[in-house]
């Protein structure tokens, strides 16, 4: 195609009712219609619901009354950011998603060097690795909840039976406890997504880069610093990036596990956002915390892509 | 347009069109369905209080309508049992094509409010077997604005379930007041063997169980219509009784539950029960099938709810029911399926197999029910002034907005973030704002 020639071409034309006329080329209609399954795709699966949920954070949008809906202005972002529960939300989520994240991070690490050398049964034991990651979250939550169980739990039994502890603890009786247990059970189910990401990324560096590493007299652990590390860091801070989006927009585990119990000290914004809708059946106030998630995963999205350089491959 | 371009883009239009079909909710199949073949209607239902058993018994029941009406067949949509009534909210919202629905008390009002649910009241007044629905059913019938708005279809109740050989063993009888049930629940607590007195519900609408430890140390000054309020106009919240209740409950909690009591729900209390660690449980009639698949005959037994300090026992007997949508094409032949379902002998089928209190009267004579684990149900609906009836304020706006935070805010007095004067004072202030609100 002559790249010099205009895809979409307007011209004035004399028309009777003297309106202006758009006539778009050939090549610009039939990339329009190449590209229309996608654009619709995409606008009715994604931005409509995102363009509703900003409209309804400004309504009194509530089951209750669905007849009566009006814009309210910021009332719903007043109501939820002067809550008394919301600074507890917001560092919970803060705890969520920095505990979960870099022991997922360290483990998954480790995981991925473990898994790198070929070794008899590899593959069977890479796919009981990623196991967890191709199970429901919600799933996961309840087979927690009840190895938590401080009555039945497997976890007070074996604390028991090794002597570690006297009596059972209640570990989703009591915040702190309760709070450890569902970033464990999250841990637990991140790991493999940054096992695969990681050994992915390790299988791709080069033998030749080792030899040459160990010719110029460079150790194992120079070697893992000076050529692992730097080699596998951009995909390591585009699954970074991807995993604080996600596990902060993840409410799956605790949802099933404490559903923010006891007295809302587990919420996350995530579930936060789920109770208004569920039992508050307020969709106008959860709509405004979603939009306070998008905010806060924006702001941190531009602070770390500027802050890590991610498009230059992360090159400090 | 040339040839190729032609072809590009009816492919194009395939494409997007086949996208969009693939996409769309089946809504679409059943009208298509109902106008094909003579007079044939297709009618959509929609189950909410779904279990794999329950969605059998109610197949094989359509299957019996579908063979006495010929020319009405019956789609059953069984959405997960976590989550159905958002579905069916959404379904309604989105106006999908539906014609019959299991409309719960909680979502009665709402569902009639937005206009989504049919008055039946011309049904009714022509249907002969109205009449044979028991008092509380038509209560639950009825509830919204005195109208009948569904038909229910079993009533859930809630006894006291207790370990027989325990209560042998420490040689103490069955409490018949809040106060023995404290007594006993102490006594038969051994933390070393793992074992407690009572199932405590601090979980997910654990705020329930609050509120019937509040109507009985209440009593009769409860206004049964309303429950959160007096007679007299107060909220029940601001009451010397209830500041007492929330202390016994507190009591309870701490001197004869599980720790981790305070955040268990439905699955955790009644497993607390038929696993052996806990000796009396307070739960609606489903728990009964469970239990005998799992504890042994003779080891346990059920009681009528103990009564408080004022002589009675309040509770909120739930009753889901068939209703049928405003906007069905079919409403008559709608109507003749919740006729069906609700015919003495079919609901009465219903409900044993589904191990809820049936709705009609003929079922009190019912061996089923005159004997055995059922029969406190019977024994507390023969004594209506004792054991009574009431409802929650969920025709008000607050209401929703005030379950979301009760269990956290019992959660928090549960573990002494909040004293029970600062709890009862919130919520009386709530409820004494809401109620201004209204007028």
């Amino acid at each position: 195609m002559d790249t010099q020639k205009p895809i979409v071409t307007m011209t004035k034309q004399v028309v009777p009712e003297g309106k202006k006329s758009f006539r778009i080329s050939k090549e610009g209609r039939f990339i329009f219609l190449c590209l229309l399954p996608a654009i619709l795709f995409v606008s009715v699966f994604t931005y409509y619901p995102l363009v509703r949920g900003i409209i309804m954070s400004f309504q009194n949008y509530t089951l209750f009354d669905l007849m009566n809906i009006q814009f309210i202005g910021l009332d719903n972002f007043v109501i939820v950011l002067t809550s008394p529960d919301f600074p507890r939300v917001a560092m919970n989520s803060f705890y969520w998603v920095f505990f979960s994240l870099v022991f997922q991070l360290l483990f998954g690490f480790m995981l991925a060097l473990l898994m790198r050398k070929k070794f008899r049964g590899r593959g069977i034991y890479q796919a009981f690795i990623f196991f967890p990651w191709a199970m429901s979250g919600f799933l996961i939550g309840l087979i927690w909840r009840w190895m938590f169980n401080a009555q039945f739990g497997v976890i007070n039994d074996l604390l028991l039976k090794t002597g570690l502890i006297e009596a059972p603890i209640s570990f989703l009786a009591d915040g702190a406890w309760a709070m450890a247990a569902v970033i464990i059970a999250n841990i637990w189910y991140g790991v493999a997504f940054f096992a695969i990401m990681i050994l992915a990324a390790l299988q791709s560096i080069p033998e030749e880069l080792y030899e040459a590493a160990a010719m110029d007299g460079a150790g194992r652990i120079q070697q893992f610093w000076r050529v692992t590390l730097p080699y596998i860091m951009p995909t390591m801070l585009v699954t970074i990036l991807l995993r604080v989006i996600w596990i902060l927009n993840f409410p799956d585990i605790i949802y099933a596990m404490t559903n923010g119990a006891p007295a809302g000290s587990t919420h996350i914004f995530a579930t936060y956002m789920i109770d208004k809708v569920i039992f508050g059946q307020d969709y106008g106030q959860a709509s405004a915390v979603g939009v306070i998630i998008v905010l806060i995963l924006m702001l941190f999205t531009i602070f770390y892509v500027k802050a890590t350089k991610v498009e230059k491959g992360g090159d400090f | 347009m040339g040839f190729r371009s032609w072809i590009s883009v009816a492919l194009q239009l395939t494409m997007a069109t086949a996208l969009l079909v693939g996409c769309s909710q089946p809504a679409a199949t059943p009208d298509s369905a109902a106008s094909s073949g003579a007079n044939g209607v297709t009618l959509k239902m929609v189950e909410s209080i779904t279990s794999p058993q329950r969605t059998a018994l109610l197949k094989e029941m359509l299957a019996q309508f579908e063979a006495k009406n010929p020319g009405i067949k019956v789609d059953l949509i069984s959405p997960p049992f976590e989550g159905a009534d958002q579905k069916i909210t959404q379904m309604l919202m989105a106006k999908e094509e539906l014609d019959v629905l299991e409309v719960r008390e909680f979502n009665a009002k709402q569902f009639s409010m937005n206009g989504f649910i049919e008055n039946l009241k011309p049904y009714t007044d022509k249907w002969q077997n109205y009449d044979q629905l028991t008092d509380v059913a038509k209560r639950r019938a009825t509830w919204v604005d005195k109208t009948p708005y569904y038909i229910p279809n079993g009533l859930y109740q809630r006894v006291l379930y207790y370990r027989t050989d325990w209560f042998n063993e420490a040689g103490i009888e069955v409490p018949k007041t809040w106060d023995e049930l404290l007594v006993a629940a102490k006594k038969l607590t051994d933390p070393a063997k793992n074992r407690y007195g009572y199932s405590f519900r601090g979980g997910a609408t654990g705020w329930d169980y609050a509120m019937i430890t509040m109507w009985a140390y209440n009593g009769t000054e409860v206004d049964p219509d309303s429950a959160f309020f007096m007679k007299d106009g107060r909220t029940i919240f601001s009451t010397p009784q209830s500041l007492e209740a929330m202390q016994y409950y507190k009591q309870l909690y701490k001197e004869a539950s599980p720790k981790d009591s305070v955040s268990w729900g439905f699955q955790e209390m009644v497993q607390g029960f038929v696993a052996g660690s806990t000796a009396m449980l307070i739960q609606d009639p489903d728990v009964i099938d469970g239990a005998k698949e799992k504890m042994q005959e003779g080891t346990w037994a059920t009681a009528p709810i103990p009564i408080g300090p004022s002589g009675v026992a309040q509770q909120v007997v739930g009753g889901p029911g068939w209703g049928m949508t405003s906007y069905s094409k079919h409403k008559e032949e709608a109507w003749k399926l919740i006729e069906f379902l609700s015919e003495p002998e079919q609901s009465t089928h219903f409900a044993k197999k589904t191990s809820t209190i049936p709705v009609v009267k003929s079922a009190a004579e019912d061996e089923f029910y005159k004997t055995g684990y059922f029969q406190p149900f019977i024994e507390m609906s023969q004594q209506p002034t004792k054991f009574l009836d009431v409802s929650r304020p969920v025709d008000y706006k607050g209401w929703g907005a005030w379950q979301s935070t009760a269990d956290k805010d019992i959660q928090s007095f549960l573990l002494d973030q909040f004293t029970a004067e600062d709890l009862l004072k919130k919520w009386d202030q709530y409820w004494t704002k809401e109620k201004a609100e209204r007028k």
